[in-house]
């Protein structure tokens, strides 16, 4: 019987919630939380150990934890590694991530792991990782399980493994050639992709090009003193109530903000709801992400000609590209109406 | 213009007495087939053998195949190559189908030579293993490239395209077991049907890097490098205007057989009138400077626009630097508002982790893939080789080496192999066969 070893975090390994996400790495014999389902579907292996880590030790302490963690499976026989899955949880996923990559480096077994697509691991660790396509919440349990479990017997059996899109896990960025089933030559596989091209009906291509998004450097402002100088942040600075509802991480939606009677942003009135840093000194000062303070200063100064009367503001962590290009330029309607000639954008 | 290929389907291939094709058995007369290729003095060996779809043989280095035909009027098969320049495309040609003719060098291999296996896990890799092949092996007097990692391989592939006419020659009187017909209406005489169907041209574009003559693609013998992209009709190509060259790493070729059998063309023709107008082919070429390269893909452009062309497709013989080629010919016809779809093979290294061509935009928003060049194969030994098997990793061949610190030599000494997808003969079948595609792993 092969063996395989589950890593999870302080949450699903039953130590506690986000309280306990210092919690120091351990090892346990046998099966916590998640395990149970992962030994149920493996076929052919059985999970012999659960290694439990806060996300946040890991996090503030990666190299501690992995030194530690790596410590725990020396010597330990062990085929294949899993950890999660991490959902949309983004500490966990980078946990995972982490963890994956150092033991397949180290001990050259299979690492798998499962996240949702938004999930910032899935960028930072997709091409180290078999990574499964996963769901946004723990509701998803069984299935993501099924599907790392379903991969790694494949694994484990020597199975024919087929491409990412068909195995379900994010691609890790490797090309290779396969033999079609359907064995259609390359000569009707093009005039048909031809034909739907030319009746506007969609057709996929077989080299998908990557869209490279590249934004041209804009001339720089002749005379800053006349120029109407605004401020837009991905920070997630807003008031208080966070009236617009500008979501934690994955935003969709932003708000822009009066600030024209204001010297400076008061730590009373504004605060940060971005997920992905320590908001306590943003909150202590929210001028140091929008630098209200020093632009008024330039202002007297006759550094710039005037400060534009708002400030926008959305949150940058997990935000799709996409959605950050449409809420650009809904942004960019209202800097266009101002006349605004530059804009400062600060990102955290 | 019209072309009547009749085609006589072999069913097996023997010596004997007499050269001819009977109730589906090609029979060679040997000696006299050798007699004839010997009759050039630079050809210092020849050898003429028969293998089949199955047989354990490995064939290396395999410079060329041909198949083998015969114009009923007499014109010579490929035009300002075994003839004087004379159109090709019209009238009827006698084919014999389901074989070919492979050119071996007994000893030499070079860059742009290959591998082909008869039968295991190798057969999977090449069209010519599907094939009854007659194999031509020999060794010339061109000294000057013996040693050279790029080879004309002049005498051998002329001697490979005048022995294809000469054992064609024997169905020139007989009656074709079918007959299939090529034809298109001038581009501007089309049936107002016709006309309501989208429109399209094939825009192909044959190896012709090498600077120095002797190396590339010839249309109606003239070296491709020389030209710049010009209308043709398909049946040219299908007849023997063009002939392939000796330049690139094989698996990207396209072998004089595969322009005599061009599957595109002949889907293009199948698809003509149902879902498309087949314009014609767009003959361009591969170049070696920017300047040419765009300068190729203005002309592509602009005679696809003047045709009325609403569609491209675009097929290059090659990768790497000629990706540049073939991404500029794409965009310059997408700009001119032709829709576009372009056919090629990708070198994403053998972790598959490279970018897939060396030129990419957005605008090349479909292709369809046939293989990576890089590729690692592993293949047993084979009882019999056919040519030389140290020629694999000794000369150079695109896709072999001498020695690698971590893979060791290409060929081990049980005869077993090692080696990049590069070397195997017209691997990737970019001419249209490809039963491959690329993915994302």
């Amino acid at each position: 019987m092969k063996k395989a070893i589950l890593y999870i975090n302080q949450f699903f390994g039953q130590i506690g919630g986000e309280e306990k996400a210092d919690f120091e790495p351990e090892i346990r014999e046998g099966l916590v939380g998640p395990a149970m389902e992962l030994n149920k579907q493996l076929n052919g292996a059985e999970v012999t150990h659960t290694i439990i880590c806060g996300d946040n030790f890991m996090g503030s302490n990666e190299k501690e934890a992995v030194g530690r963690i790596m410590k725990f499976l020396e010597g330990k026989d062990f085929d294949i590694f899993f950890a999660g899955p991490a959902f949309q949880a983004g500490r966990y996923g980078n946990a995972c991530g982490v963890i994956c990559k150092a033991v397949k480096e180290k001990f050259d077994v299979p690492v798998i792991s499962s996240m949702h697509i938004e999930n910032p691991g899935v960028e930072m660790f997709r091409k180290d990782v078999y990574i499964f396509k996963g769901g946004n919440n723990a509701g998803r349990m069984r299935q993501d399980i099924g599907a790392m479990a379903a991969f790694g017997n494949k694994l484990l059996n020597g199975e024919e493994l087929l491409w990412a899109d068909a195995e379900g896990y994010y691609g890790r960025g490797k090309r290779h050639q396969v033999w079609l089933e359907s064995k259609e030559p390359a000569s009707k596989r093009v005039v048909d992709m031809l034909v739907k091209k030319l009746n506007g009906e969609p057709f996929v291509t077989e080299l998908p090009i990557p869209k490279k998004d590249t934004v041209a450097v804009a001339p720089a402002i002749k005379d800053l003193g006349k120029a109407n100088i605004a401020v837009v942040t991905t920070g997630g600075i807003v008031p208080l109530a966070n009236p617009d509802r500008i979501q934690s991480a994955s935003a969709t939606r932003w708000g822009r903000y009066d600030y024209s009677k204001m010297d400076r942003l008061d730590a009373g009135d504004f605060k940060t709801i971005h997920a992905g840093f320590d908001p306590a000194a943003a909150n202590a000062d929210p001028n140091v992400i929008v630098p209200l303070d020093a632009l008024r200063a330039y202002e007297k100064e006759g550094k710039i000609g005037k400060l534009h009367e708002y400030f926008y503001s959305t949150v940058g962590t997990g935000t799709t590209q996409g959605e950050a290009a449409r809420m650009a330029r809904e942004i960019v309607e209202y800097l266009r109406d101002a006349k605004v000639d530059g804009v400062i954008m600060t990102s955290t | 213009m019209k072309l009547e290929i009749g085609n006589f389907h072999v069913k097996d291939i023997v010596f004997g007495d007499e050269t001819s094709y009977r109730q589906g058995i090609l029979t060679i007369n040997k000696k006299e087939a050798l007699d004839f290729v010997l009759e050039d003095e630079h050809i210092t060996e020849a050898e003429l053998l028969i293998v089949k779809p199955g047989d354990r043989v490995r064939l290396v280095p395999v410079k060329e195949a041909i198949e083998c035909r015969v114009k009923v009027n007499g014109s010579t098969l490929f035009p300002g190559v075994t003839g004087d320049v004379m159109p090709a495309g019209d009238g009827r040609t006698h084919a014999l189908k389901d074989c070919s003719l492979l050119v071996v060098g007994k000893h030499w291999g070079g860059f742009q030579d290959g591998l082909i296996d008869m039968s295991g896990e190798g057969a999977k890799y090449t069209y010519y293993s599907q094939l009854k092949n007659i194999v031509l092996v020999g060794d010339t007097d061109e000294e000057f490239e013996k040693n050279e990692q790029q080879k004309k391989n002049h005498a051998l592939r002329w001697a490979g395209h005048k022995l294809a006419e000469y054992i064609g020659s024997c169905v020139k009187d007989l009656d074709p077991e079918d007959i299939e017909t090529f034809e298109l209406d001038p581009v501007t005489k089309r049936s107002e049907d016709l006309k309501k169907l989208p429109s399209m041209v094939f825009v192909m574009q044959p190896q012709s890097q090498m600077e120095e003559m002797g190396y590339n693609d010839l249309v109606y013998g003239w070296d491709m490098n020389h030209m710049v992209p010009t209308f043709m009709h398909p049946n040219e190509v299908l007849d023997g205007a063009v002939i392939s060259g000796s330049f690139m790493p094989v698996s990207s070729k396209w072998s004089t057989y595969e322009f005599q059998n061009n599957p595109t063309i002949k889907e293009l023709y199948a698809a003509h009138g149902k879902t498309i107008n087949f314009l014609g082919v767009i003959m361009s070429n591969l170049n070696v400077a920017l300047e040419q390269k765009n300068r190729a893909a203005l002309f592509v452009a602009q005679m696809a626009k003047s045709l009325g062309a609403d569609g491209a497709i675009v097929a290059e013989e090659g990768y790497g630097n000629p990706d540049a080629d073939f991404i500029a010919c794409i965009v310059a016809l997408e700009d001119a508002g032709v829709k576009t779809v372009g056919i090629t093979n990708e070198c994403t290294g053998r972790d598959g982790e490279s970018q897939p061509l060396v030129a990419l935009d957005v605008k090349a928003d479909a292709i369809v893939s046939c293989g990576n060049v890089s590729e690692l194969i592993e293949l047993l030994p084979m009882e019999t080789v056919i040519g030389e098997l140290e020629s694999l990793g000794r000369d150079g061949l695109s896709g072999g080496w001498a020695n690698d610190e971590i893979l060791g030599p290409s060929v081990k000494p049980d005869g077993s192999i090692i080696m990049e997808n590069n070397a195997m003969f017209c691997g990737d079948q970019v001419c249209g066969w490809s039963p491959k595609t690329m993915k994302e792993f």
